[in-house]
């Protein structure tokens, strides 16, 4: 006789669902910086809920432990040469194999995730601790692990259809319903435990209601990660602002405004005609924190993506510039923000600060074209 | 357009009369010690609408390019777009009070449009031209 028994209780399931549900969505959401706070926000899920599963493989339901699919390698060869040999309702010796895999996989994207987040975006709780050197390669780290996790992930489903063919089974339906069909009558069901479940459930919602509310309630200009102020001069404000954004020294290396003060006399065609006492409080701002201050991610980037040999005078000729807008199609319509114009885009310019995050495209009706 | 002529007359009439501030009182004075006679608002109307052309592009340029022809409308620059308050004292109050202020404009401005620095009576009459505005 063929019964069904509940061997997935419903934390081990939420757990699943929700697993691949912030996966998915964390993975939509990299890349586009404007999407960090998302990309964040499923990351953190992703490790809580990685979290939940070791301590409810310690404390959970029969097949929820660890125990129960603690498989030694000759275990998985065995089952993969003979797999008519195994019977146990949990998961299987390759199966177990599988979500120890994707556990330590896990752990890794979340860790070098958050890694990345402190060194190169200066943000979260490491933050301070790294450089943006370090800050590189664990935003390397981070992304290779993260597609060896896609890998796994689709490893991990073709074992599943495998093995819901072998036995005429869906396993993808019991992950839902959390029963399976045996014949053994000595199995019994698990307990459910939907206190534990639905308080996660809950715990997720309440998180995301908190995270976002900035997102769902404030003005459009709201700003997910609101980062201290860099340095300012109020002489460089207010002499810049004469004729343009007042740009960060982070934005170019030292040399470049060295030439640039050299040739005040020429200043894009302008003679600025400095006083020396304005001049040099200007240039002792203007080295005090150059690119190579490493104030900002943006600084960084611009100069250690420069050759020595360059000299770059204005800001859209380096490197780092052009490969972050190169996929603008600036036209020439006057309602179209200049090159210059940062401000269109980035809320923070006048910062000086250029975060991913303070981002935002303009759409076609900010700038509609003129006539 | 009506009112150009009356503007225009009211203008002529009222000019002796329009208070030079301070800091333009001191610039005339310096003026004056260089052997300047007279200033005029018509020769410095003149100087604000006439267009240079640029030694080395060819390139022609004018006070208005950037300060509008009209003084108390909202200008732009030229090249970077960034917003320039109106010229003119009798709508932006904070217009003629510094002589610091007026003395790196009149030579950063004189210096792009002209391509040399104005002289001390071109710098006069300008000065005696926006004050009337």
């Amino acid at each position: 006789m063929i019964s069904p028994v509940r061997i997935w209780d419903l934390p081990t399931r939420f757990f699943h669902w929700l697993l691949v549900t912030h996966f998915t969505l964390a993975w939509l959401t990299a890349g586009d910086s404007r999407y960090l706070d998302f990309h964040v926000f499923f990351g953190y899920g992703f490790l809580g809920l990685l979290l939940f599963r070791l301590l409810w493989g310690v404390i959970g339901s029969h097949y929820a432990r660890f125990s129960s699919f603690c498989y030694s390698y000759s275990a998985v060869i065995k089952f993969l040469t003979t797999p008519s040999s195994f019977s146990n309702l949990g998961h299987t010796p390759a199966g177990s194999w599988a979500i120890w895999a994707l556990l330590f996989l896990g752990f890794l994207v979340s860790g070098s995730g958050l890694l990345t987040l402190g060194a190169l975006n200066q943000l979260g709780p490491l933050e301070g601790y790294f450089n943006f050197a370090q800050g590189d390669l664990f935003h390397w780290v981070h992304t290779s692990t993260a597609w060896s996790l896609l890998g796994l992930v689709i490893l991990h489903l073709s074992g599943v259809i495998l093995a819901s063919r072998i036995h005429r089974e869906s396993l993808i339906w019991a992950m839902i319903t959390g029963f399976k069909n045996t014949t053994c009558l000595n199995e019994q069901s698990v307990p459910q435990h939907p206190l534990i479940a639905y308080s996660l459930l809950l715990f997720i919602l309440i998180s995301a209601g908190g995270y976002f509310q900035g997102r769902l309630f404030q003005n459009p200009n709201y700003q997910p990660f609101p980062s201290p102020p860099l340095p300012q001069l109020s002489l460089w404000q207010s002499e810049c602002e004469d004729c343009h954004l007042a740009y960060h020294p982070t934005l170019l290396p030292q040399r470049s405004w060295q030439q640039i003060f050299a040739e005040q006399h020429n200043h894009f065609e302008e003679d600025l005609s400095l006083d020396e006492d304005t001049l040099q409080q200007l240039k002792q701002f203007a080295f005090q924190y150059p690119a190579e201050s490493n104030l900002t991610k943006t600084a960084w980037k611009t100069h250690s993506t420069l050759s020595s040999s360059q000299i770059p005078l204005r800001i859209t000729q380096t490197p780092y510039w052009r490969e972050q807008h190169q996929t603008i199609a600036w036209k020439q319509d006057s309602n179209f923000p200049a090159k210059l114009d940062c401000v269109a885009c980035h809320q923070d310019a006048e910062s000086g600060r250029f975060t991913a995050a303070a981002m935002r495209l303009p759409t076609a009706t900010d700038f509609p074209p003129s006539r | 357009m009506k009112l150009a002529p009356i503007t225009f007359l009211l203008t002529l009439t009222l000019s002796p009369f329009i208070q030079a501030t301070p800091a333009v009182e001191e610039l005339f004075t310096q003026y004056r010690q260089k052997g300047i006679q007279e200033f005029s608002a018509d020769l410095g109307k003149n100087l604000y609408f006439q267009e240079f052309k640029l030694a080395g592009t060819g390139e022609i340029r004018q006070c208005a390019d950037c300060h509008t022809p009209d003084l108390r409308a909202q200008g732009q620059h030229a090249e970077t777009g960034k917003i320039i308050e109106p010229l003119a004292p009798s709508i932006n109050r904070q217009r003629l009070l510094d002589i610091k202020e007026i003395n790196k404009w009149l030579k950063r401005n004189c210096k792009w449009t002209l391509g040399r620095e104005c002289t001390a009576q071109e710098k006069g009459n300008l000065l005696t031209f926006i004050q009337t505005q």
